[in-house]
């Protein structure tokens, strides 16, 4: 039987799947008895064209050049999105106030305006209430998560209309879930990060997610991983977000994810790749704009070369990076600074600088009640005294460690291996290697209550 | 410095930006054969998103290109999903229409018969008995596949299928109608 060919935008329908459901079915049963006209004709229309992407290096040397339908449409899309600009900074504003008028109530009140009042349904709230969040994360853990949690409400009830689109929409809940998951994570709730994480990767996973959005949420997986001592696949997802930062060419946000999984490589004993992947993400991070970024890139790094053995580069790295440390000035920053200095000063055989600064940083630890940095503290100080071979010291330093400490909200694995310390230092029979095992175990620890003690020696 | 207060977020002239990233866009779209309608709605969509992300990007014009590239990519696997699944279903309702007369029923059957003949050796088996009215669980046992890598190697094969009908190969029974 000899059947009319379709025409060749029928193929094309065809090709874009957007026939109705008998034409498909004509179609593909003409193709199916092999006529080769239609057959090259669809498969022309298939082909992607091969031409290049680079810009013209000589403006009218291209046909895209010249004006063609494509100019209708960017005219077109322009328009819209100008209006659409206006409305989204109209929006940023009204939501400033949402967010203000939220804070005014307790944490119950806001999570019932949230979710009965359609005034707090907007995007531009819960854009806002991620960035709050995120913010809050480095010293308020549980505001982190009550903020997580109010714009997980608010994205969920937002309609694929009000995000313009469903991309935007899982996009939006996607990261919410993961920031639920990172504000979990941060107040070492495991389990509950593995949950949200798991609804923000489900969303992935429908293949509707931007990769601005995608960059985000394997971001915050990657912190989680690293906290569960997942190193490797933490250093994975990192890698997937580096090629994604690469794509999409925006230098500063690959200079912080290399820091970030220079610190796992860091994490997982690899000094060597740590201090290449620092040393790039330096040359990427704008010191002006992200000072705290670049300082924490800069202290790793100082630490790495010091751990690695050279001591003298870190001495150096370190004199020109004090600067940006008081510029900062923050508690934390300057307390950093004097460990650091104390590190430095160990690794270059200058053990009573070391001693004076591990001893101010010890004290000023427990003064701000973090028992867990004083204890590491402690045994830095201990490993530099047996150094001196001052065994009566550390003696006395290991029975107030086991006074001042075993009040102190430090898990039980870890007690357990700084009281295996003292009592070998009580004895006169502990060692430097001995003091650095187990402030390498609290390291680790500090975020995985699992991991056990088990000293070598 | 809140989103709004950032300089860019508010200075940013989303023309200049546009009509300087034109040039690359254009042959990116054409690369893909994207239809000027979905190539509306693609630019929209990324548009508005850098919008959204303003005040965290650093690099506009970058961010723009390798969104576009990426949803253009998207959108290609998204066309042949829809196109396989589109096929499958069209030799699916072929094969099961109960009113067709016998001597149409047995042209099909050839053809189709004809063009399995092209695909390989286990792409053949799998779409034979898928063709047959076999059901996944049935066509898995009888494979040795799990379930879950029959979903797979299924859209595997019915890219070759499809493939087979649109760019031709060794058959050319009819040649020209």
């Amino acid at each position: 039987m000899t059947e009319p060919h379709p025409q060749r935008r029928v193929l094309e329908l065809f090709l874009l799947g957007r026939l109705p459901s008998d034409e498909m079915r004509e179609v593909s049963r003409h193709l199916l008895e092999g006529c080769s006209t239609c057959q090259r004709a669809s498969s022309d229309l298939w082909q992607t064209r091969r031409v290049s992407e680079a810009p013209p290096s000589v403006a009218g040397a291209l046909p895209w050049t010249r004006r063609d339908g494509y100019d209708e449409v960017f005219d077109r899309v322009l328009l819209r999105t100008s209006a659409l600009q206006a409305e989204v900074q109209h929006g940023r504003r009204q939501a400033l106030a949402l967010l203000t008028e939220l804070g005014r109530h307790p944490a119950a009140r806001q999570r019932l305006l949230v979710s009965n009042s359609a005034r707090f349904q907007s995007r531009m709230l819960a854009e806002l209430l991620l960035e709050e969040s995120h913010e809050a994360g480095f010293d308020e853990p549980a505001r982190a998560r009550e903020l997580a949690d109010l714009a997980l409400m608010v994205a969920d009830a937002l309609s694929v209309a009000d995000c313009g689109g469903q991309e935007a929409k899982d996009g939006l809940c996607a990261r919410a879930w993961a920031q639920a998951g990172n504000a979990c994570r941060i107040e070492g709730d495991h389990q509950g990060a593995e949950r949200a994480f798991a609804a923000a990767i489900a969303l992935l996973e429908g293949g509707r997610v931007g990769l601005t959005d995608r960059a985000r949420v394997l971001d915050l997986r990657a912190s989680l991983l690293r906290d569960q001592r997942k190193l490797a696949d933490s250093s994975r997802l990192l890698d997937q977000v580096i090629a994604i930062y690469q794509r999409l060419g925006q230098s500063n946000l690959l200079g912080r994810t290399l820091s970030q999984k220079a610190s796992v490589c860091g994490e997982a004993g690899d000094l060597e790749t740590e201090m290449v992947l620092l040393r790039r993400a330096l040359e990427l991070l704008d010191p002006e704009e992200e000072p705290r970024v670049v300082l924490a890139a800069r202290h790793n790094l100082i630490t790495a070369l010091n751990q690695s053995g050279s001591s003298r580069e870190a001495f150096a790295l370190l004199f020109h990076t004090r600067p940006l440390y008081l510029k900062l000035g923050d508690r934390m920053n300057l307390l950093r600074l004097r460990w650091l200095e104390g590190e430095v000063a160990q690794g270059l055989g200058r053990l009573e600088q070391a001693v004076a600064a591990f001893r101010e940083v010890r004290h000023e630890f427990l003064g701000l009640g973090l028992g867990y940095d004083a204890a590491l503290a402690s045994l830095d100080l201990a490993a530099v005294l047996l150094q001196q071979g001052r065994r009566t010291d550390v003696r006395v330093l290991a029975e107030e460690m086991v006074t001042v400490f075993a009040s102190r909200n430090i898990h039980r694995e870890a007690m357990g291996a700084i009281l295996f310390f003292c009592q070998a230092a009580k004895q006169e029979q502990a060692e430097t290697d001995l003091a650095r095992e187990v402030a390498g175990f609290l390291r680790a620890a500090r975020h995985d209550e699992g991991l056990r003690f088990t000293p070598t020696a | 410095m809140s989103a709004l207060e950032h300089p860019s977020f508010v200075d940013s002239s989303l023309e200049e930006l546009l009509r300087s990233v034109q040039p690359r866009l254009k042959p990116l779209f054409a690369r893909f054969s994207i239809p000027l309608q979905d190539t509306e709605d693609l630019l929209q969509q990324a548009l508005l998103a850098l919008v959204y992300q303003r005040p965290t990007v650093r690099d506009p014009e970058a961010w723009l290109v390798g969104t576009l590239r990426n949803k253009c990519l998207v959108y290609l696997r998204d066309r042949r999903r829809r196109l396989y699944e589109a096929v499958d279903a069209a030799v699916l309702e072929l094969m099961a229409e109960p009113t067709a007369p016998d001597q149409e029923t047995a042209d099909r059957r050839r053809d189709l018969s004809v063009a399995l003949e092209q695909l390989p050796d286990r792409c053949r088996s799998l779409l034979s008995l898928r063709y047959q009215g076999y059901a996944p669980p049935e066509l898995a046992a009888r494979l040795g596949y799990s379930q879950a890598s029959l979903g797979k190697i299924t859209r595997r094969c019915l890219a070759a299928l499809t493939s087979h009908l649109i760019h031709g190969g060794a058959i050319r029974k009819k040649g020209e109608t």
